[in-house]
């Protein structure tokens, strides 16, 4: 019983972070109608200005913070430079685009920080917290509670503030929402800042277990995407749910099955999920006008 | 005469590579340009299926790595003859090819795109998980040499051969089909989908074997590779080099067969940039080799960015004939 | 002869409908006009008709074989071609290659063939090119033939559009929105286009809100409202006909 409870929060813990990526890979494609194919490397770049910032002498909490400021603010780059000057244009060029443009970010990492596994150190000292017999680590912890701060605060954004309503109005119907004064240039801009934050929360809360490299972004990326697309292409409550769902599939894949299979897992659903059903568990997702 | 000229840069392409043996002493030079011409061999694929049908795979070195598996296995473990082994090699990527092609047919372009991501992490897994037939992370060694029935094939000059004459094949095949009606469905499907359905075109029919073919020529070129270097291990066949077989593909250009060619050549070609110029100093061979993998990317971006339809793009705005 | 029998075709997307119980025929040789202001289901009705969608309800024969349930390549095979609102044309082709994927309707990939340059191939190359040369001369601009997609102005790609659907072989074309976006003496030339492919024996079934070109070149009109059909006849009685104008009077019109 204990063991199933180890599996749960393992699965829990790593749904948590796909949660997040997924969340980054939905804002985009709701924006954009594209796949962002560098969310990986912004899950990479926290992890690396994390420790980058901490080795400047940087308390860790502010490290953390200019991390995620310092990612965003790469994405927003990232847009301006790379997608922007492609308009409206067709979502394949933004993909190939986005594909360039992660080799470069990760280059990039790799020119600056070198090939090797750097580490962060947990948020909080201390023993791993027994529940049950299972045991939880205070990074898990962390995990959780920035995931649930992450999705909250963005359903408060989008629910509650004006800036949020005017994402929703450019993911929904853009030429609409640029009639209504919508400056939708910049609504795209910012929900790649916000996708890029979002992967660099994640990227940073995992870090301390799990620390960061270079080249970790593709394998995120894949399993971020798998989670988006199994809970529904556009739809953020769609792609938590995919996330955790992910996380847990993998776990008892690991778990029961052999862990040997735990990376095959998310490439396995992603395949299923596009040949089954494209629009995942929860549907919706845009319609092509004809 | 107008349409012969046309047919001029083939021609000296095809002069310059079956010449250069006779010009070029040094063996391991003789390699490299054996190497530009398995990396062309794929190109010419991904040419048809990129740069014609505009289908983007981003797991094609999953189709080398099975021809490249399959042709070591047969060669090694069954010890079957070479030709047997590179025609299975051939057949069992075409069947790859098939396989991935079949249920991605109704999806949109960039969901297509990550089916073909996921198909070749998974065979990357595969590659490293399937321990009796691929030899798991140590990969399979000892593969023999090509051999046309007892004629083995072990100089460099004649491994250059015999990998450039595949190359002619494949580019002639792929020019036939391109200069008639398949090429032309292939370029509507790429001009429009909606528009080329309106227009009776075998949508599904064009994408399959556009996707079978080119995963065939991957194949093959798996194939020579394994044979030619007589070790494969599953670091070879990666995403790194999905990208950047893509990149070949984007930097060539669009509707055109040369374009992809030789930018395959030129991006192989930075790679042993050192024994091309033996003046270059040492620091700048090592500058150029460490940003390999930049340079891919920002081709990429560069390319769709500012020349979406690549080199062979850019020749035919000069006025040029399409090459 | 009726060449088209479209049924009670009735169209929904989830609580919206798009077209409500839509009857009419289309008789061979004819002209027929579908007017009604924007948004009525037009172009949604189109795509029932043609294999993109599947109507929710009724049924669509064309003389005689049901179209329902058919892809739009069987469609195109049968004899029916279609055009769109927003042109799709192949851009990086010229208009003379547009319209030879059109000319090759009936035929399979050729992936075979031409890989081993079989002599059948080069003959069905020049039958192709043959057909696409006639059809540009038919629709009057065979000067455009060299010209890619995206060198053309608006009314030549229409026009172009056009072409490569009767190159298809049709008996029934369905013409969305021909003449929007075009000038006076472009809508003449599609005017003259469109007398030239009746005279040709071509059934045409046009959507259009040109008034002016719909008068003139229609047999018969039917009017298409929030998706349903509220009149039918010919064009004289249409235009007096109170329903039809009073559909119309709350639309802004977006007419020169």
């Amino acid at each position: 019983m204990s063991e199933l409870l180890q599996f749960f929060i393992a699965g829990l813990k790593n749904g948590a972070i796909y949660a997040l990526l997924a969340l980054g890979f939905t804002i985009v494609y709701a924006s954009t109608g594209a796949i962002n194919f560098a969310q990986g490397e912004f899950f990479m770049l926290g992890g690396m200005l994390g420790v980058w910032f901490s080795s400047l002498g940087l308390p860790l909490p502010v490290a953390v913070v200019a991390a995620i400021v310092a990612t965003a603010a790469i994405g927003a780059a990232f847009e301006l430079l790379a997608v922007r000057p492609l308009g409206a244009g067709d979502p394949l060029r933004v993909i190939m685009v986005t594909i360039g443009g992660s080799v470069i970010l990760r280059q990039l990492a790799l020119h600056l920080f070198g090939p090797d596994e750097l580490p962060l150190p947990p948020f909080t000292e201390g023993a791993s917290i027994k529940v049950l017999g299972a045991a939880i680590e205070r990074q898990t912890v962390w995990i959780w509670a920035l995931t649930l701060l992450a999705v909250l605060g963005l359903a408060f954004l989008y629910r509650k503030t004006a800036f949020g309503k005017a994402m929703r109005a450019t993911s929904l119907q853009r030429d609409a929402a640029r009639l209504v004064g919508v400056d939708t240039g910049r609504m795209v801009t910012y929900s790649f800042a916000l996708a890029a934050a979002l992967g660099a929360l994640a990227g940073l809360a995992v870090t301390p277990l799990t620390q960061t490299v270079f080249d970790v972004g593709a394998g995120i990326s894949v399993k971020g995407f798998a989670a988006a697309i199994l809970g529904g292409l556009g739809n953020p409550v769609a792609a938590v749910a995919g996330g955790i769902v992910l996380g847990l599939l993998e776990s008892m894949t690991a778990g029961y099955l052999n862990p040997l299979y735990k990376d095959a897992v998310a490439l396995v659903v992603l395949l299923i999920v596009l040949f089954v059903k494209p629009s995942g568990i929860f549907g919706g997702g845009r319609r092509e006008k004809v | 005469m107008n349409r012969l000229l046309r047919f001029v840069p083939a021609a000296v392409l095809t002069i310059v590579v079956a010449v250069l043996p006779l010009v070029v002493a040094d063996r391991f030079l003789l390699k490299v340009f054996t190497f530009v011409g398995l990396n062309a061999l794929t190109a010419v694929g991904l040419a048809l299926l990129f740069g014609y049908a505009g289908q983007v795979s981003l797991g094609h070195a999953a189709f080398v790595g099975i021809g490249a598996y399959a042709c070591a296995f047969c060669t090694t473990k069954l010890e079957l003859p070479w030709l047997a082994g590179f025609a299975i090699a051939a057949l069992l990527s075409a069947l790859g090819g098939l396989l991935l092609s079949l249920p991605s047919l109704r999806l949109k372009g960039h969901y297509l795109a990550m089916a073909s991501l996921g198909f070749g992490e998974l065979m990357s897994v595969a590659f490293v998980e399937g321990s009796p037939v691929t030899g798991g992370v140590n990969g399979l060694g000892g593969i023999p040499f090509p051999a046309i029935g007892a004629f083995e094939i072990r100089e460099p000059a004649t491994l250059y051969w015999l990998v450039w004459g595949v190359v002619g094949l494949a580019a002639l095949i792929a020019f036939n089909i391109t200069s008639l009606r398949p090429g032309r469905a292939m370029r509507s499907l790429h001009g429009s989908e909606l528009g080329a359905q309106a227009c009776g075109v075998d949508v599904t029919g064009v994408k399959v074997r556009s996707f079978v073919l080119s995963a065939a020529f991957a194949g093959m070129s798996g194939a020579l590779y394994a044979s030619f270097v007589g070790f494969i291990s599953p670091s070879v066949f990666t995403l790194s080099v999905s990208v950047n077989l893509l990149a070949m593909a984007v930097v060539g250009g669009t509707g055109s067969l040369i374009g992809p060619i030789l930018s395959a050549a030129a991006l192989t070609l930075l790679q042993y940039i050192d024994a091309l110029i033996p003046g270059l100093a040492r620091e700048t061979a090592q500058v150029v080799q460490s940003f390999q993998a930049d340079i891919y990317g920002l081709a990429i971006v560069l390319v769709v960015l500012f020349a979406p339809g690549g080199l062979a793009g850019l020749w035919r705005r000069r006025g040029g004939e399409r090459p | 002869m009726t060449m088209l029998s479209v049924k009670g075709v009735t169209r929904r997307f989830g609580g919206l409908t798009a077209v409500d119980g839509v009857s009419f025929d289309v008789h061979e040789g004819t002209i027929k006009a579908l007017i009604g202001p924007n948004g009525a289901g037009k172009s949604t009705l189109f795509n029932c008709l043609t294999g993109f969608d599947t109507p929710s309800e009724g049924s669509v024969s064309f003389e005689g074989t049901p179209l329902v349930g058919r892809s739009a390549r069987q469609v195109v095979r049968l004899g029916v071609a279609r055009t769109f609102q927003n042109t799709q044309l192949f851009d990086e082709m010229t208009a003379l290659e547009n319209v030879m994927v059109g000319a090759q309707a009936r035929q399979g990939t050729g992936f075979v063939a031409a890989a081993l340059r079989l002599p059948s191939a080069f003959a069905e190359e020049r039958r192709a090119l043959e057909d696409a040369e006639r059809l540009l001369r038919l629709i009057g601009i065979e000067e455009w033939a060299h010209s890619l997609g995206r060198d053309l102005p608006a009314g030549i790609r229409r026009l172009v559009e056009i072409a490569r659907a009767l190159a298809t072989a049709p008996k029934l074309v369905l013409l969305d929105e021909p003449a929007a976006g075009l000038n006076g003496t472009e809508t003449r030339e599609l005017m003259h286009a469109l007398f030239r492919i009746r005279d040709a024996g071509v059934t045409t079934l046009i959507v259009e809100h040109d008034m002016g070109l719909v008068m003139e070149v229609s047999d018969e009109i039917v009017v298409i409202d929030r998706g349903a059909k509220i009149a039918e006849g010919p064009p004289r009685m249409i235009q007096k006909d109170p329903v039809v104008i009073a559909a119309y009077l709350g639309e802004e019109d977006v007419d020169e």
